[in-house]
């Protein structure tokens, strides 16, 4: 089976349950989530031929609950950034009513961004990540994007929740979806970022604050807030996360599954010539990175997690000041699809890495915040484990927005 | 120019848990090659580990016997370097926070005296998997046998305090031991189930400096270890001596030639932080279980057998070493035996045939019951000491009562006078010119005779009757 937009194609799909709260929804995944059988190369030779021994518990749990798993989408390489990404076509086509894409520094969010759709990143721990052929595991977790946010809802509802065979969950993660569905009774304060504000062009700002505009409209009061520290997201999530991709990219040795090249005179020389051969250049990019932090200058790692641990008390300490905090979702000028390098990445995914820095949810609302046909978005970033409230006010928008489409 | 050894060891124990440490793999390295693994400790992608919660109560008891303050917190890192033996390209090792920290152990110096061996920490880890280099033809191929891997070990960091080989064997054995009591670890460096390296360094006799050390490996006895840690101190003091400067590097320790060869140097990575497995956070009550799991160490037991048992401080000392022979050795002793009978005879009949068949008390036939019923018949005169002997080794591998293998050996003791008055008379006849030179003061004669007669009454009569026997005749004869 060859095919430009689908990894693994299920066909025919199994039959599912047909009473469970996904029945008759159709998702299409990436083959970075293992299902039992399926090709899960995670979009690298480095994992040519992987053959998922067990399904991921996000994959077991959507399936119980009636799901029919589509198909796996291609995707960028081990899931960094969205160069060749074909979920959100799979979506547009109508082939699947959700998408679940690792969201390691906003893919799902900028995604959805980019083809009218919800996108949701639910709190890091909230989420099995057992079966999720990963990267970054300290700030990767699943994301959701598709149509409809109910659909979206729906979907976390069934694969949040605690997994014993993920013990790094925390004890506290797990959530009461009972009162998810009825819109907020008490008023909420977002809080607008200034610092996001500044850095978009002056017709994104305008269609941005148009958007704003919407959000006051449901009942939601804006309130500016400062972020100082704002620049310093992206130099901690590219440190970090580099070394951890580093690390736990280590495993791609070809002893054991992957792309093993045929040439070398020793374990060595095979370990070089496989991975040389395996990984593509941005991905190498940014492994090479991580690899300097690691070995040529800890010190900065350290220095980036401190600075981490820092990020989360500034933002836990505004969000003691206001509900939520509000920021776009992308700069137009920087389209995630064709980023080439680590800094095009980096850019593309400004204003998404924060929640990944931080594990807190982040939901996209598409089309509040159009200039000249294409969606800025309007990005809610809520406390961590305040995933139900941020979705609520989600749902309040849902309205407006796909009227406004 | 006198130089003084400056020596500390890193001690890798594998715990003996059921499980592996981040799997429900059996801890069994030595099966059928790759048999004992699961997606976890091959460490296929989407696996996350899943600590034991029975290797880390082992580990605990483990710092608990060597007197370490266990951390409130503990977690593990990742610890980076690339070997096929390595599935995740990277070692969970606890490098930042180790589960404990501050331990001792008291040993027994080469003058005598007690020497207390500081304990830097004790971190847990995962074992790597097993290379094999083999032929393939004219091609030479290396194997990978993933049963070892991820399973589960504790490294313990002693300070440099160990100032010649002989400490650094008494602290090995010591360690050992008190981890053999907590019935965590096996311990055998002959297996491999405990491995030591040997940081060595000199300096000036009577400075503080701390040099430049070499790390010595490789050493599968205990012997091995004190004699590598002497090769090196000779070695690095013709160095020294040369004009030479010490580089830090490590070296493998040759059993053959009985020399230390420097090795590759091997690639040690950074260790970061791992987001997966969860931190180790101990609380008070669980703390205060394992403390009550920790059974009687052999120091505290070694005083109570010299007060409750009046042993001799070696003899303490050897009943209390390992924790199978003193549990023996108090079950024989409630029997009702005088313990110094109980325990010269483990040191002296029964040790030494353990060791000759390789085995541990647990795993012969023998029991405390057994042994003391064969000492008790001993005791009564019913047989003698070279039967008992005789009896004892039955007894390892066999299910019949000492009584039975007395009676169906004819190993029961002579004890009748007459028999042996028999016997005595007739040696005396055959041997004139002996008598003779007893008669002339040679004293040695009696014990020549003795020999005769107990060999003619095939090892049973009761000795000192027969000697006394003996005694009389000579002394009478005219």
């Amino acid at each position: 089976m060859e095919s430009e937009i689908y990894t693994y194609k299920n066909t025919p799909p199994k039959s599912c349950a047909n009473d469970g709260l996904l029945a008759g929804r159709k998702a299409v995944i990436q083959p970075n989530m293992s299902v039992h059988g399926w090709l899960c190369d995670a979009g690298s030779l480095a994992l040519e031929g992987f053959i998922a021994l067990e399904d991921a518990t996000v994959a077991a749990r959507m399936r119980n609950a009636g799901a029919e798993l589509v198909g796996s989408s291609r995707m960028s390489e081990l899931g960094l950034g969205l160069t060749g990404d074909t979920a959100a076509r799979i979506l547009a086509s109508g082939e699947a009513d959700i998408a679940l894409v690792t969201d390691t520094m906003g893919e799902a969010r900028v995604a959805a961004a980019g083809s009218g759709l919800f996108g949701f990143k639910p709190s890091f721990g909230t989420v099995s990540r057992f079966g999720l052929i990963g990267l970054v595991p300290s700030m990767e977790c699943f994301g959701i994007f598709g149509k409809r946010l109910e659909d979206i809802i729906d979907t976390f509802s069934v694969i949040a929740g605690k997994d014993k065979n993920d013990p790094s969950m925390p004890d506290e993660a797990s959530l009461d979806f009972s009162s998810t569905r009825k819109p907020l009774k008490t008023r909420c304060t977002a809080g607008l970022v200034k610092e996001c504000l500044d850095i978009l062009p002056e017709r994104e700002r305008k269609a941005f604050r148009k958007g704003l505009a919407r959000l006051e409209e449901v009942g939601l009061t804006i309130r500016e807030v400062n972020l100082p520290d704002f620049d310093l997201f992206r130099l901690v999530h590219h440190i970090v996360a580099s070394v951890e991709a580093s690390s736990s990219a280590g495993k791609y040795d070809g002893v054991r599954y992957g792309h093993r090249s045929s040439s070398g005179k020793n374990w060595n020389d095979m370990y070089l010539n496989s991975r040389g051969e395996s990984f593509g250049s941005l991905i190498k990019t940014f492994l090479f990175q991580g690899a300097y932090f690691q070995f040529e200058n800890y010190p900065a790692f350290e220095n980036g997690c401190r600075n981490r641990r820092r990020l989360v008390r500034v933002v836990t300490d505004l969000l003691g000041q206001v509900d939520l905090l509000v920021f776009p979702t992308r700069r137009l000028e920087h389209d995630a699809e064709r980023a080439a390098t680590i800094n095009q990445i980096y850019d593309a995914f400004l204003l998404t890495l924060p929640a990944n820095v931080t594990g807190q949810p982040s939901l996209h609302v598409p089309s509040l915040a159009i200039d000249s046909g294409k969606d800025i978005g309007v990005q809610l970033i809520g406390s961590r484990l305040d995933d139900l409230r941020l979705l609520s006010v989600g749902l309040m928008l849902s309205s407006t927005a796909q009227g406004g489409k | 120019m006198k130089f003084e050894a400056v020596i500390g060891l890193e001690i890798h124990a594998q715990l003996n848990s059921a499980t592996k440490l981040f799997c429900d793999c059996p801890n069994r390295p030595g099966d059928e090659p790759n048999r004992n693994t699961c997606p976890i400790c091959l460490w296929l992608p989407g696996a996350l580990p899943q600590l034991s919660q029975e290797a880390l109560e082992k580990a605990t008891l483990a710092c608990l016997a060597l007197n370490c303050e266990i951390q409130p917190e503990s977690a593990f890192d990742q610890k980076v370097y690339y070997y096929p033996d390595l599935p995740k390209g990277f070692q969970l090792s606890q490098h930042h926070k180790p589960i404990a920290r501050n331990g001792w152990v008291d040993i027994v110096g080469e003058d005598g005296g007690i020497k207390r061996i500081r304990i830097h920490h004790i971190h847990m880890e995962e074992d790597v998997a097993k290379l094999i280099h083999e032929m393939e033809g004219k091609t030479p191929i290396s194997l990978v046998d993933f049963n070892r891997a991820g399973t589960p070990l504790i490294e313990i960091v002693s300070e440099a305090d160990m100032r010649n080989p002989y400490e650094a064997m008494e602290y090995v054995k010591t360690l050992r031991s008190q981890l053999r009591y907590t019935g965590s670890a096996e311990c055998s460096l002959e297996q491999g189930t405990l491995r030591v390296d040997a940081n060595i360094s000199l300096r000036p006799w009577g400075t503080d400096e701390l040099n430049t050390k070499v790390e010595v490996k490789n050493m599968n006895s205990i012997r091995n270890v004190g004699d590598a840690i002497a090769y090196e101190i000779v070695r690095q003091t013709n160095c020294l001596e040369k004009g030479e400067t010490i580089v830090l590097h490590t070296r493998l320790w040759d059993p053959e030639r009985c020399v230390t060869l420097p090795m590759r140097g091997k690639f040690s990575g950074p260790c970061i932080p791992d987001p997966s497995v969860p931190r180790i956070v101990v609380s008070r009550d669980w703390l205060k279980e394992m403390e009550g799991r920790l059974p009687e160490m052999p120091g505290q037991k070694m005083e109570r057998f010299l007060k409750e048992h009046g042993l001799t401080p070696d003899e303490a000392a050897n009943m209390s070493l390992e924790r199978d022979l003193s549990e023996f050795f108090e079950a024989a002793v409630k029997q009702g035996l005088p313990p110094r009978k109980v325990a010269n005879w483990m040191t002296t009949h029964l040790v030494p045939a353990l060791r000759d068949r390789n085995h541990t008390i647990g795993e012969t036939l023998l029991t405390a019951e057994r042994f003391a019923r064969l000492l008790s018949m001993l005791e009564k005169d019913i047989i003698n000491a070279q039967a008992a002997k005789e009896v004892l080794l039955q007894l390892l591998s066999s299910e019949e009562t000492p009584e039975e293998i007395v009676e169906k050996g004819h190993l029961r003791q002579v004890s009748d006078t007459a028999e042996l008055e028999a016997v005595i008379d007739r040696i005396i006849a055959e041997h004139p010119s002996d008598v003779e030179d007893f008669r002339r003061g040679n004293a040695k004669v009696t014990g020549f005779l003795m020999g005769l007669a107990m060999k003619a009454s095939q090892g049973k009569a009761n000795p000192k009757l027969l000697k006394e026997i003996l005694t009389k005749r000579l002394n009478s004869i005219p």
